[in-house]
């Protein structure tokens, strides 16, 4: 499934290019259930990674609230800790080796997005029991390129970013930077009284939401043969915000600040049919708390008040090659190995990576492709194998019609917060095991021209899943107790419109249950519903969207929930000039200033934006 | 720029809502007054348990020192004795002569002869020395005896018979007795009090209700309600109540209510005989969180929620069934732990997140 099309050029004087063959998912997945998201396409918006990602099916965004604030992703209903976050190849972790604040990754940095739905982790490693995110990061044209993005705010919502591109030796280079900061000092309301029916509301100001980041991304490639190449990423993040807590313990005095970097060398060449790659990567994440006790805050830098400082790092070297096999197949092979760190509150400890896999495309008759894919990870001393298929058939190769069905098992394993972290209420546990989950899924795609429209079913088995347990007298510990099931639904269309329009529509169903009690597992929504309605002009561009999602369940007995929750955001904007363009956008139309997210962090009620940019 | 987006902010950000009211409470002593062990690293009230005696209203002080792991016990366990009328706090320090003797008091109850009992926990290492139920004459303000803990148990919860002290364990479904003339642990062995579970249970509380003991087990997936005889132990009786279950109350009825923090739901418990039977009679609105306490005065019910700070009051005869009548707020971070009605409509709680005691200001249903 693709969301978006590849129509790349949304700036004035620049040729839309409609490429011959729109990429239907990710290359280390075909035949997977998938979503392409273009970052181009919200031009004009001030959008956040994880804004982005809520148009697609299947997915669900875990913010704590308000601008700047942490955001982890959900798929299919899996956790955070089971979506693996790619940048360009390399997998991104948590300060604890866990999930991936999205927060920490500035938009305009990238790309792409590509979302890749199901048990994959015979495609990508073990980790990913829902899914995985690949973030493509801006890539060099060869060409003088650049652009600039000024947005102001409410809240004192300010936003500064550039990129630039340009031809560099025998290849090219981009580099691209971004500021945001914001007060985060929205109003929102809340209900003090909720057993009382028509209880009034009562206004409150949100404290110590702000949040200040800035970004780089530098991306060189070089040719250095006629078949050789070379691959250079450097990417970085470092922000401090105010840890504000939910709305019924606030933490005025609870600061964090945290600090990433990802750097990649590729090699890649090619000899007739043969293609190979080697790769090095590391990453380094910190996360410092201040001001933070086990069940409230404190001053920073009086005694009781130490700094909490979490460090992981990882390395990795991997090596994959491409070589047909048969007339119409290929097979690719991958063996990685390397480390990951961690040292902080979690204590020091390290484990070892190694990964072996193969995957074979077989080209088959009538139209008929099936790939397979086999891998084994060992993390630490945890080890297994993840084997999926995946199955599609067209009616004939350029037929707008396409079926496809897969099937994935993999694992995870622990990550160092859940296997080491003794902090406030959390009690660490040693002795997990990996959690285990397989999937099945089956769908049809109608593709012509830019008209998408696709329907996937999907059904997901999970055991041993780690789930944090109330642990006597007042901790919580994890403990492979889970056993779920999920089932659910994934519908998206996308429709270009006459006069520049292309609506978008995506819509989830998830029904999780956890297998023990039958009672629906919390935190996952039953239904998501997007809609988008934009137009992309030389002179004129805005849009219109409304995101609904039901009520979530909030415990484990089916008797508390979080609301369902409405949103409308619009935006317009006009080449003011050459190729300045200057946008107004409002999110939050309806100035819902009760609405929370589920951990009861309030949520900003409307916020208008002006943005500037200009591209050259 | 600037200019346009600043107006087009004050648009956006127009005052829809009134300021919440400001709520009165009695703010308990903070920890350089609580004797700490370091006197550069005092603790805070931490009030809990709240009991009514000799005219006074007595709140146990855990005394507690937040870190970045598990809080810490900062100094001895504290009674604070105070008149709800007036703002006038007396500490009686359960601590003993070295100070190590009782830490970390949660519950504090009243016997029917007047006294005062309050089992401290300790660190809930279960081996340490400041794990003890401690007897408090109300009428002198003193600990008057004090009963050590046999290893291996962390005690939780506190009922009060004729013969007998029972206390629960907070690491096990077991509840034990410390004999009131001896006042040292009797050396039968404690009572199983089990209760389904996924992979937590232990005794959330035991307390006298017309002459019976009653022990509640709580686990992650379950609640049990026993009925023990107040002199052995010996159980009566039994019956499944909801996930988590936190405290119980008897009504001057005879029915007992329970508060299910798993499921945010009110159980009622009738006994027949010697049988008991449970039922689920009302499910909390979701933004109530964490019920941590349920009372009684009479036939009108009183809880907390400390995850919403919020107290409610409950009408169990009403038409159409049982619901919440009034509801009160304590205000963000209050954390309010305990409840302790004054009668049938008045409550104060103790506020473990401000450490302050606090009237109830109830908001009722028109």
């Amino acid at each position: 499934m693709v969301a978006a099309p590849l129509a790349g050029a949304q700036e004035p004087g620049e040729t839309i290019e409609v490429q011959g063959a729109r990429p239907e998912g990710s290359a280390r997945a075909p035949g997977t259930a998938a979503t392409i998201i273009d970052i181009a396409l919200f031009g004009g918006e001030v959008r956040s990674v994880a804004e982005m990602l809520s148009t697609a099916p299947g997915v669900s965004i875990h913010a704590l609230g308000g601008p700047g604030q942490a955001a982890t992703l959900s798929l299919r209903g899996a956790s955070a800790d089971e979506s693996l976050v790619l940048l360009d190849g390399i997998p991104l972790q948590g300060p604890g080796g866990g999930a991936v604040d999205l927060s920490s990754i500035p938009a305009t940095l990238l790309d792409r997005m590509v979302v890749s739905r199901g048990v994959l982790g015979a495609q990508f490693g073990a980790g990913a029991l829902g899914g995985v995110l690949e973030l493509l990061p801006r890539s060099a044209r060869g060409t003088w390129a650049g652009g600039a993005e000024a947005a102001v705010g409410s809240f004192g919502t300010e936003r500064l970013a550039l990129d630039a591109a340009m031809p560099a030796g025998n290849g090219s280079a981009v580099v691209a930077l971004q500021g945001d900061r914001t007060s985060g000092d929205f109003e929102y309301a809340r209900q003090l009284t909720p057993e009382i029916p028509g209880a009034p509301f009562y206004g409150f100001t949100r404290e110590n939401g702000d949040a200040t980041r800035g970004s780089g991304l530098l991306r060189i490639s070089q040719e250095l043969g006629s078949d050789l190449g070379l691959d250079f990423l450097l990417q970085g993040s470092a922000g401090l915000r105010g840890l504000p807590g939910p709305s019924s313990a606030p933490t005025p005095h609870s600061r964090e600040f945290d600090a990433a970097g990802t750097g990649g060398l590729r090699l890649r060449g090619s000899s007739g049919e043969v293609a190979w790659s080697l790769r090095a990567s590391g990453r380094l994440d910190r996360s410092e708390l201040r001001g933070v006790t086990a069940f409230g805050d404190c001053e920073d830098g009086t005694p009781d008040c130490p700094r909490q400082d979490q460090r992981s790092s990882s390395a990795r070297a991997e090596g994959e090659l491409a070589l047909p096999a048969g007339d119409a197949n290929t097979l690719r092979l991958l063996l990685a190995g390397g480390g990951e760190w961690v040292h902080g509150t979690t204590g020091a400890h390290r484990r070892g990576l190694f990964s072996a896999a193969v995957r074979e495309d077989f080209a088959l008759a009538s139209g008929f492709w099936l790939h397979s894919a086999l891998r084994l990870d060992r993390v630490g001393r945890q080890a297994g194998l993840s084997p999926a298929i995946t199955a599609e058939w067209k009616p004939a190769p350029v037929h707008p019609l396409s079926l496809r069905a897969g099937w994935g098992l993999s694992f995870r394993t622990p990550t160092f917060t859940e296997l080491y972290l003794e902090r406030g209420g959390i009690a660490a546990n040693p002795d997990l095991q990996p959690e285990r989950a397989w999937s099945v899924d089956v769908g049809a795609e109608w593709r012509l021209a830019l008209l998408t429209l696709s329907a996937t079913a999907l059904w997901s088995s999970y055991r041993q899943l780690i789930l944090y347990q109330l642990f006597p007298p007042a901790r919580v510990k994890p403990f492979n107790v889970g056993e779920a099931r999920i089932a659910g639904v994934e519908l998206q269309a996308v429709v270009p419109l006459p006069a520049h329009l292309l609506a978008t529509l995506s819509y989830s169903f998830l029904d999780a249950v956890n297998r023990a009690d039958g009672h629906k597992l919390a935190y996952r929504p039953p239904h998501r519903l997007f809609a988008r309605l934009a137009r992309r002009g030389e002179r004129l561009e805005g849009y219109g969207e409304a995101s609904f999602t039901s009520a979530i369940p909030r415990n484990a007995f089916d008797t508390a929930f979080v609301g369902s929750q409405l949103l409308l955001n619009a935006g317009v904007g006009v080449r003011a000039a050459g190729p300045l363009w200057i946008d107004v956008e409002a999110k939050n139309l309806l100035d819902k200033r009760t609405y929370e997210d589920l951990f009861q962090y309030p949520l900003p009620g409307l916020s208008i934006a002006l943005i500037a940019r200009a591209r050259l | 720029m600037k200019r346009i987006a600043l107006l087009l902010l004050v648009a956006a950000c127009g005052g829809k809502y009134q300021a919440p009211p400001p709520v009165a409470s009695i703010a308990l002593p903070d920890g350089s007054q609580l004797n700490p062990y370091d006197s550069t690293k005092p603790g805070k009230a931490r009030p809990q348990g709240m009991a009514a005696a000799a005219g006074r209203v007595y709140v146990t002080l855990s005394n507690q020192r937040d870190t970045d792991t598990f809080p810490v016990n900062a100094g001895p366990g504290f009674l604070a004795a105070f008149n709800p009328s007036s703002d006038k706090v007396t500490l009686i320090d359960l601590g003993g002569t070295d100070g190590h003797q009782c830490q970390n008091p949660g519950f504090v109850r009243a016997s029917a002869d007047g006294y005062l009992y309050s089992p401290c926990s300790g660190n809930f290492s279960g081996t340490d020395g400041a794990r003890a139920i401690v007897e408090v004459d109300p009428l002198a303000n003193v600990v008057t005896r004090r009963a050590a803990i046999p290893d291996g148990r962390v005690p939780n919860g506190v009922a009060a018979t004729a013969n007998k002290i029972w206390t629960g364990d907070a690491f096990t479904t077991t509840v034990f007795s410390i004999d009131r003339k001896t006042f040292a642990a009797d050396p039968s062995a404690p009572v199983a009090v089990d209760c389904a579970k996924s992979k937590f249970s232990y005794v959330a509380d035991v307390m006298t209700i017309r002459g019976d003991v009653y022990a509640l087990c709580a686990s992650d997936t379950s609640g049990e309600l026993y009925r023990l005889d107040p002199d052995g132990g010996a159980i009566k009786s039994h019956t499944t109540v909801g996930p988590n279950p936190t405290e119980l109350a008897g009504l001057d009825d005879g029915r007992i209510v329970v508060v299910n923090a798993g499921d945010n739901t009110l159980t009622v418990v009738t006994a027949s005989g010697v049988t008991l039977s449970a039922s689920k009679v009302l499910t909390f609105s979701s933004q109530t969180a964490a019920l941590q306490d349920v009372r009684a005065f009479g036939r009108t019910v009183f809880t907390v929620a400390s995850g919403s700070n919020t107290a409610q009051r409950i009408d169990l005869d009403a038409q159409g069934g049982p619901k919440v009548v009034a509801e009160a707020n304590f205000g963000p971070g209050a954390g309010p732990y305990n409840i302790l009605p004054l009668d049938d409509m008045q409550a104060i709680v103790s506020n473990r997140g401000t450490n302050s005691i606090a009237a109830a200001n109830w908001v009722t249903v028109k």
